[in-house]
């Protein structure tokens, strides 16, 4: 297995040098520079020409590239242009809000998802199974932003059941900072949750179908005990699959849900950081944001091969 | 005024005018309150304590006054900074920091500074601090304030608590300028000790009724009642003030209406229906002192041939853009001077539609057919409303407009660089006409503010002299011919002068609105 | 999941499942039972899909009024006879508007995935003949694109060639490009090392005619089935961009950016997000029928 790390690793490196170029070329092409956006009322054009000399971005971009590449390769990702704070610093405060939220979305599609896959695979075809399928469907093709602007009508103005806005640090306020996830982690885990319930669904039923499962209930053994003992199991490694997959791209990637959340997380971050052309920062997220992603999916393979011996992932 | 006595009189200001100006200053802005405004907060006494929390658009970039360049900061630096002349809610200038001032000559201002200031820090406030804060406006390297103090040549102190600015020039306009960011005291010792770090951490820096705590970005900003302010009548009252930004309008007028926050900072028009109906919302109509226009690019066709930017006038209807996008919430603009100001000329129309007009400007313009071009817009939905109907109305005179949405680092790119047709710009204005007006139609080389490249020696002339002529009477009709010729040569289309409607819980008592659009809370407090 | 701009990422996982999973034997009856299902819904999903396609290209005919008539003096006007989903907030005809954002739905869907499955086709086909270094090459650019977050891609294309609909298109072609050339890679490498072709090539068949005859047919099907459900996520991705600003400028609207620019009148007059909100769930979910339809007539693996 430290062989498959390592091997891993070493095959991630040209990837993540591809990102670096491509992230450089193209917050780089964008039009507009950071010190205009940050110093939008000045007209002092030696001040602005100061700070661009400072921050070496008169410099050939090749240069520029260089440098940057250097820095990263003795552990430094610069600093953010509007802050002066370190890409590292900006990435951690806003890394906590983005791994709760996924945490949270995670476990609610969860809850949501098993008992209705389970349950629509063992009773295929009846109603439920309808339902769950209507269910699934829903999650799938309902446009994030629309759910998210319905769950805040319903439950935030119309109910009050749940604060709308703004982010509490649930290790902080336990209640307080699960109620002020729930919502968006509401909106993000109903999408999740009809992926996995479909993929679990559709595994299970082949599973189902495999002939120890006959066997088994040829001598006699209770349904449910055919599902959570063998069954179950087997059918989890697509379910893995999507699952993990989806945790890499959920950290960047619920950018619209923090906008409408105003949830100070990492997509947020990024978003903003591209709109105010801050190029250290937006080229040292998205690598770490690849870093995530890369890592999310060694994760997902070693887990392959934990759950099934037989996949051996060469 | 102030200004007029100034000029008037060599002498100090009269003992009993000064006690006067100190008991308004140190009663606050509570006698200056319009009677009706103040009978709608009711008749109770203040009381202390109680978190105020704000819910604004968009974060803060720095707390340090200085280097900021963003509107969002000064809404926290005018609680927790106080600049030498601050503002009445009628636009007049009174005593801030700066108990007096008068001007021996037209080239120097005297600045009798207030006793018994500290900063949070503990530090007195004096002249020393006061000549340390202008050098540090103008030679610190990343400092935004150099262009608006670009007319003060030195700084001297007199005594422990005078100092007499020397400026390059006559400048009428400097007093204004300085009840916002560049008049603003920050603690020398606290910029020595902490250098780079006051950007995010303003512990100790200011005078103000409030003082900072914490700032965690894109979190929460929090401020904290000083009980050591100086100004011991009236407030401040809340305990703690709590901004926080909400960057989706909706969801921030959601949140005002639940109960999440108690204060928002602007309210769309679209909303303010809606909201003026709701019992459990109070909104209060702030007229701006913003101008929002379309800057017209005189370096490139089309608009560099005169009459094809007067044909565009003519056919834009500024009363149906008024009405149906912004909802009247806002009047149509005659040009770059809003109502609020004492420089507004109402006998001046704003342009009128008028299509039999407009196709004789095109004719005068060698385009009888019409023609076409691209306007470039910040991609919010207002700006697309609003450039949706001026689309339409231009299409009946036969100008066709392609609109390009930006983001607004192109849109400052494109304007800087003046590379646009028409480019929308949304200028949230200055306590000074000459805020409003100079850096943008003065003749200038090399980037600037002048998006539109105007370059006319009259409009130059006028612009000087209003900066030379220290009388506001006269600076007012300087400002009227201004005007006109504006409206003559077009360097940006005016459209409306909005109304910057802001929304309360009807918890907030004592809510003094002041045009500039600054929410000052040292008199709120909590029922 | 649905607003994200990539899709679930399950169907480049898939080839690496079949050795596992193959069940020898299975019962016919559920088989059976689950394609008829399947096959109830197919047609419907196809006529939502027809439908569409319909309404997009005779607009001009079916659109009861102007898309682009303003009328300030009605804004936000309830559905009523005249205008059977109301008005927006300049007095432009919802429903007008919302057959007319059908093409540019369904251009965004169809284009981007379209470009993606060619672009894509042709790196997997020329990395799995290749080989070695080439094909190491593609693939790590492949890994690139995945690991890079598409909503930032998408941003920056928007800034960088204006916020038009080309640029969400062209970021969007780049997104779905990995699944595609991983798809047809595994075909080519699947394919390569069997008898015939050696057969063929030592007969002195040319590349292109072996990828011409052997190739493309047996991928086909995974191609088609790939194509159908990033259709329907490409088309919601758009909606999701147009959230952030990026997309078709106005005056004309595609169903994203009604549903963007109604957002703040959610409570005043719903119908302007709903119409466009019900016309892009319905079409979502009769391409998602169609997709489903298609995986389960030409994918052998996926039964259920």
């Amino acid at each position: 297995m430290w062989q498959l790390i390592l091997h891993r690793m070493v095959a991630t490196i040209p990837v993540l040098f591809l990102v670096s170029a491509g992230v450089f070329m193209l917050i780089h092409l964008t039009p507009g520079d950071p010190i205009d956006a940050m110093m939008a009322e000045s007209v002092d054009a030696g001040v602005k020409e100061t700070l661009r000399r400072d921050l070496g971005l008169d410099r050939p971009l090749a240069l520029q590239y260089a440098h940057w590449m250097g820095r990263i390769l003795q552990g430094d990702l610069g600093q953010s242009i509007r802050n002066r704070e370190p890409v590292i610093e900006n990435v951690g405060r806003r890394i906590r809000p983005s791994l709760q939220l996924a945490a949270l979305a995670m476990a609610i599609s969860l809850v949501v998802a098993f008992p209705i896959g389970i349950l629509s695979a063992a009773r295929r075809n009846s109603p439920l199974d309808g339902a769950g399928s209507l269910f699934s469907l829903f999650g799938i093709c309902m446009p994030n932003f629309l759910l998210a602007l319905l769950l805040i009508f319903f439950f935030g103005v119309t109910l009050r059941w749940l604060p709308i806005s703004g982010y509490t640090d649930p290790f902080e306020e336990p209640l307080a900072g699960l109620r002020s996830l729930a919502l968006p982690a509401i909106t993000l885990g109903l999408a999740l949750a009809a992926v996995i319930m479909r993929t679990l669904r559709s595994s299970m039923l082949e599973a189902l179908a495999e002939d120890y499962v006959r066997t088994a209930r040829a001598k006699g053994v209770s349904e449910w005990r055919v599902i959570g003992g063998h069954v179950l199991r087997n059918a989890l490694i697509p379910v893995v699959t999507v699952m993990g997959l989806q945790l890499g791209t959920l950290i960047g990637g619920a950018v619209i849900t923090e906008y409408v959340f105003a949830l100070p997380g990492v997509g947020r971050l990024v978003v903003d950081a591209v709109f105010a052309r801050d190029y250290p920062l937006v080229q040292g997220v998205v690598l770490l944001i690849a870093v995530g992603y890369i890592v999310s999916n060694l994760i997902v393979d070693l887990l392959y091969g934990w759950i099934d011996p037989r996949i051996r992932i060469r | 005024m102030p200004s007029n006595r100034a000029r008037s009189s060599s002498r100090a200001v009269s003992r009993r005018a000064f006690l006067r100006l100190s008991a308004l200053a140190a009663g606050g802005l509570a006698p200056l309150t319009a009677p009706g405004a103040r009978r709608a907060w009711g008749q109770a006494a203040p009381k202390k304590g109680g978190t105020l929390r704000v819910g604004f658009y968009v974060e803060a970039a720095t707390m340090d006054p200085h280097l900021s360049g963003s509107k969002v900061d000064r809404q926290v630096y005018h609680n927790i900074y106080e600049p030498l002349v601050t503002l009445d809610n009628k636009l007049g200038l009174r005593p801030g920091l700066a108990e007096s001032w008068q001007q021996p000559d037209a080239k120097t201002i005297v600045f009798k500074l207030r006793q018994g200031v500290k900063f949070h820090d503990g530090t007195d406030f004096n002249a020393e601090a006061a000549k340390f804060n202008f050098n540090r406006m103008k030679t610190e390297p990343k400092s935004v304030r150099k262009g608006e103090l670009a007319n003060v040549e030195s700084v001297d102190v007199v005594d422990a608590y005078t100092i007499r600015l020397h400026l390059r020039r006559p400048d009428a306009a400097l007093l204004a300028t300085l009840t916002d960011r560049a008049g603003m005291m920050v603690s020398p010792k606290v910029i020595q000790e902490k250098g780079a770090e006051l950007e995010r951490n303003a512990r100790g820096a200011g005078t103000g009724p409030f003082q900072f705590v914490e700032w965690v970005k894109d979190a929460h900003l929090i401020l904290r009642r000083n009980d050591a302010y100086w100004n011991k009548s009236g407030g401040p009252y809340l305990e703690q003030i709590r901004y926080r930004p909400i960057p989706d309008d909706t969801v921030k007028l959601q949140s005002l209406q639940t109960g999440e926050i108690d204060v928002m900072d602007y309210v769309q028009p679209r909303d303010v229906a809606a909201v003026k109906a709701d019992r459990n919302v109070v909104v209060v109509d702030v007229p701006s002192l913003a101008d929002f226009a379309y800057q017209l690019n005189h370096t490139r066709p089309p608009f560099n041939v005169k009459a094809l930017r007067q044909a565009l006038a003519y056919a834009v209807d500024l009363e149906q853009i008024v009405k149906g996008v912004w909802l009247n919430v806002g009047v149509p603009a005659n040009g770059p001077i809003p109502p609020t100001s004492w420089a507004y000329d109402s006998s001046i129309p704003f342009i009128k539609r008028d299509l039999a007009k407009a196709k004789a400007k095109l004719a005068e313009g060698g385009k009888p057919g019409g023609f076409s071009f691209t306007v470039t817009t910040n991609n919010i939905p207002i700006n697309i409303q609003e450039a949706e109907v001026i689309q339409a109305q231009l299409a009946e005179a036969g100008i066709a407009m392609k609109v390009k949405l930006v983001d607004s680092a192109t849109l400052l790119s494109d304007g800087n660089s003046k590379n646009y047709e028409m480019i929308s710009y949304q200028w949230s204005g200055r306590p000074d006409p000459d805020g409003n007006t100079y850096q943008f139609y003065k003749t200038s080389s090399g980037v600037s503010l002048n998006w539109s490249g105007i370059s006319n020696p009259q409009i130059d002339a006028i612009l000087d002299k209003t900066r030379e002529t220290p009388r506001q009477a006269d600076r007012k009709k300087l400002f009227s011919e201004l005007v006109r010729l504006l409206q003559d040569e077009l360097p940006m289309l005016f459209i409306v002068h909005p109304i910057e409607p802001k929304a309360f819980s009807p918890r907030v008592q004592g809510y003094d609105p002041v045009p500039d659009g600054m929410m000052r809370f040292r008199e709120v407090w909590l029922k | 999941m649905a607003g994200s701009i990539r899709e679930s990422g399950f169907a480049e996982r898939t080839p690496a499942l079949p050795a596992a999973t193959a069940a020898p034997r299975a019962e016919r009856r559920w088989i059976v039972l689950r394609r008829a299902a399947r096959a109830r819904l197919a047609p419907v999903g196809a006529a939502v899909v027809l439908l569409a396609v319909l309404a997009a290209v005779l607009a001009p005919l079916l659109s009861p009024h102007n898309p682009l008539t303003q009328n300030l003096g009605n804004t936000l006007a309830r559905p009523d006879r005249i205008h059977p989903l109301g008005t927006d907030n300049v007095g432009r005809d919802v429903l007008s508007r919302v057959i007319w954002g059908t093409r540019i739905s369904l251009v965004a869907g169809f284009a981007s995935v379209t470009m993606a499955l060619v672009a894509g086709s042709l790196l997997g086909l020329l990395a799995g003949y290749w080989g070695g270094r080439a094909d190491s090459l593609v693939m790590r650019l492949m890994d690139a694109v995945l690991s890079f977050p598409p909503l930032v891609l998408a941003l920056a294309l928007g800034a960088v060639l204006g916020a038009g609909l080309t640029g969400v298109l062209i970021a969007l072609s780049v997104v779905y490009t990995p699944a595609f050339a991983r798809l047809m890679r595994g075909q080519v490498l699947s394919i390569k090392s069997r008898d015939y072709v050696e057969a063929a090539r030592a007969l002195g068949a040319s590349g292109w005619r072996i990828a011409g005859r052997h190739v493309l047919p047996n991928a086909a099907a995974a191609i088609v089935v790939q194509a159908g459900l990033s259709v329907a996520f490409a088309i919601l991705a758009e909606a999701s961009l147009s959230f952030l600003g990026l997309g078709i400028q106005p005056p004309a609207a595609s169903w994203g950016s009604m549903i963007n620019a109604g957002r703040g009148y959610l409570q005043q007059a719903p119908w302007i997000v709903f119409g466009p909100g019900a016309a892009l769930f319905v079409t979502v979910v009769g391409l998602n029928f169609v997709g489903d339809a298609l995986r389960d007539a030409l994918d052998p693996r996926a039964r259920f």
